[in-house]
């Protein structure tokens, strides 16, 4: 299964930023560090802004004239196996932040790229800039004793 | 199911016809509603509101007019994808193709609320010693849209706001076979709160269409359909003294020469011949193959047309719906066993699709023919689906002399890389809109669209600037005071 229409891409980002949304929700209330619960809740509400901007960006950027099939972006390399299990400790919610964040990251860098509207994919890159400084934020409190070992596997 | 209602004097009405329509889901193939065939008394009824809250209007403020038009913009966009879906349900076409197609219908609003600097008359001073003069934009009075079935958001809206913003009252005649649509529309409308009878609605066929035409107070006619319908609304208006912009159909040629950028261009190329599954009078149908890129272009060509996703509208990521009806379906079938029976090559056949859970939708799949003589039935008339004409010429000269030779002249497209062989064509071809490396070439709401020969009979076209000259009278005022 390959994302086929501008729609398509769309409507699955503004699903994963969703899905994300819902998920930090629960993990800024189950941290206890107090540096993972701050990035969680700019996370949360990183979530909350950038949901409604997918949706307006399918809504105000489909344009007829540039309506056209696209290939090769499969569904698959965006499927995340992570959910939240139960309480989880804050090395495990480390890790699935910097799984979500990176499934953002991926998505839409290949989707700006498959796009032939230069304002959605210059707004997706940007988008990839801000993923990228949140991963470096999540990295390097990984890098801290507490959460010593988080990179192992 | 759903029994539309006319949408009169700021009132939802029961049409006085016990006669009726059925409206149908082309993805699936059921019946999702019923559209009464109005009557001329109807639509009297719907003049006769319009009259009487033409004055009032026309003396509101040309940017208080806009104001109405601010809300509604915001409220359309609420309402965006319940709209886009409501169409996709009845028309048949794609979920993003709706969704375009909703988005150029708020763009002809966005653009009327400028009606404070392009309903600006003009004056001069001193014409002749101590007279001055003024040319003063004024509206005239009740204005009507006889729409069709393949846009059943956007075109209404080619006209609408145009002749509301510009002071006049309006009535809508949605295509009787996908009423739903507007229907939602309106409801948007009625809670805008435009003032009771400024912009009415009545559904119908063939009496409401000679209703509005052969009304005395209606002053003006847009229309949008097949050329045979353009050419019957042009001349009865032309007998009752109408303004009149009639667009018909459209029979496009895409030229690609040897120098085109094939890699780039194929998913533009696609689009232009499938989209809307060839539903629009944009659409690519001949393709002109120019010299030695025949082979390679018929063969990419074939093997992207096999690739695209054929379903339901609905489900995200189909890339091309339904045909409108089954009516449709036969006409365009008949037209491939045509093509057959006059001899070109049927190199890709979309007769017998099958669509996964929809087995009585109303599918043809996309269809290439080769070897097309310029000559042929299918060469020559508009087929309105996803139809392919492949014609082999020497040269661009002969491209050019095919589309001369057609009696339509709406759009037609050229890929290039050579600056000199586009411009020739853009100076030389007989069409009047018209694309260069892109298929389908659509004028935005600030831009006018309509074609020229059989596509389009009037003077002054859809949107762009100058349709709101067709709703206005130039008054000329000439005062002296010295």
């Amino acid at each position: 299964m390959t994302f086929t229409t501008f729609g398509a891409i769309m409507g699955f980002a503004a699903e994963m930023v969703g899905q994300a949304e819902e998920i930090y929700g629960i993990l800024s209330q189950e941290a206890e560090e107090p540096e993972l619960k701050e990035i969680l809740t700019t996370l949360l509400e990183e979530g909350r802004r950038n949901r409604p901007l997918m949706e307006r960006m399918r809504r105000e950027n489909v344009t007829e004239m540039i309506l056209e099939p696209i290939t090769e972006l499969p569904w698959e390399d965006y499927k995340i196996h992570h959910s939240v299990q139960g309480r989880m400790g804050d090395a495990d919610i480390l890790k699935l932040a910097l799984a979500l964040e990176e499934r953002e990251r991926k998505f839409f860098q290949d989707a700006s790229s498959k796009l032939s509207l230069p304002e959605v994919a210059s707004r997706l890159r940007k988008m990839v800039r801000k993923k990228e400084e949140n991963l470096a934020r999540l990295e390097r409190l990984g890098m801290r004793p507490s959460f010593k070992g988080i990179f192992v596997d | 199911m759903e029994r539309v209602r006319n949408f009169i004097n700021g009132e939802w009405v029961e049409s006085s016809s016990k006669e009726c329509g059925d409206v149908w889901c082309p993805a699936t193939g059921e019946k999702i509603g019923e559209v009464p065939f109005s009557t001329a008394d109807d639509i009297n009824k719907a003049v006769q509101a319009a009259k009487n809250a033409y004055w009032e209007w026309r003396c509101t403020p040309p940017l208080s007019r806009a104001r109405y038009f601010f809300r509604l913009k915001n409220l359309f966009e609420d309402s965006f994808e319940d709209i886009a879906r409501t169409l996709v349900t009845e028309e048949g076409k794609t979920l993003d193709e709706s969704r375009g197609e909703v988005r150029r219908m708020i763009e002809n609003v966005e653009h009327a609320t400028g009606v404070t600097t392009m309903m600006t008359g003009y004056n001069l001073e001193d014409i002749a010693q101590g007279i001055d003069c003024t040319a003063e934009r004024q509206p005239i009075g009740v204005f009507g849209v006889i729409a069709p079935f393949n846009f059943p958001a956007m075109v209404p809206w080619w006209f609408l706001p145009y002749a509301v913003v510009t002071g006049n009252t309006y009535i809508v005649k949605p295509s009787e076979q996908v009423p739903l649509t507007q229907t939602r529309i309106f409801e948007v409308i009625d809670e805008c709160g435009f003032p009771e009878g400024v912009i009415n609605m009545v559904h119908g066929a063939r009496d409401a269409v000679n209703g509005l035409l052969y009304h005395p107070e209606i002053k003006g006619i847009s229309f949008v359909g097949q050329s045979t319908t353009a050419r019957y609304v042009y001349k009865a208006c032309g007998e009752t003294g109408k303004r009149v912009q009639a667009l018909g159909g459209a029979k496009n040629f895409v030229l690609v020469m040897p120098d085109a950028e094939l890699d780039r261009h194929m998913p533009s190329l696609i689009t232009s011949f499938y989209g809307c599954a060839g539903e629009r009078c944009l659409s690519g149908s001949v393709l002109v193959a120019v010299g030695d890129v025949y082979k390679e272009l018929k063969e990419r060509f074939v093997a992207a047309a096999k690739g695209l996703k054929v379903g339901n509208g609905l489900q995200e990521g189909i890339q091309m719906g339904p045909v409108v009806s089954e009516k449709h379906k036969e006409k365009v079938l008949g037209y491939i066993e045509k093509g057959i029976k006059e001899g070109a090559k049927l190199i890709l056949d979309g007769r017998n699709i099958k669509v996964d859970g929809h087995p009585n939708g109303f599918y043809i799949g996309p269809t290439v023919f080769d070897e097309v003589n310029p000559e042929m039935t299918i060469a020559k008339e508009e087929i309105f689906g996803p139809v392919v004409s492949i014609v082999h010429v020497k040269n661009l000269d002969e491209g050019l002399k095919l589309m001369e030779n057609s009696e339509y002249g709406n759009a037609a497209c050229l890929y290039t890389t050579n600056g000199k062989t586009a411009r020739e064509f853009k100076f030389r071809a007989v069409a009047s809109m018209m694309g260069i490396n892109l298929g389908i070439a659509a004028p935005m709401s600030f831009f006018p669209f309509g074609g020229s020969k059989g596509s389009f009979f009037g003077d002054i076209k859809g949107h762009g600037k100058e349709v709101f000259q067709f709703f206005t009278d130039t008054k000329v005022v000439i005062q002296r005071w010295t």
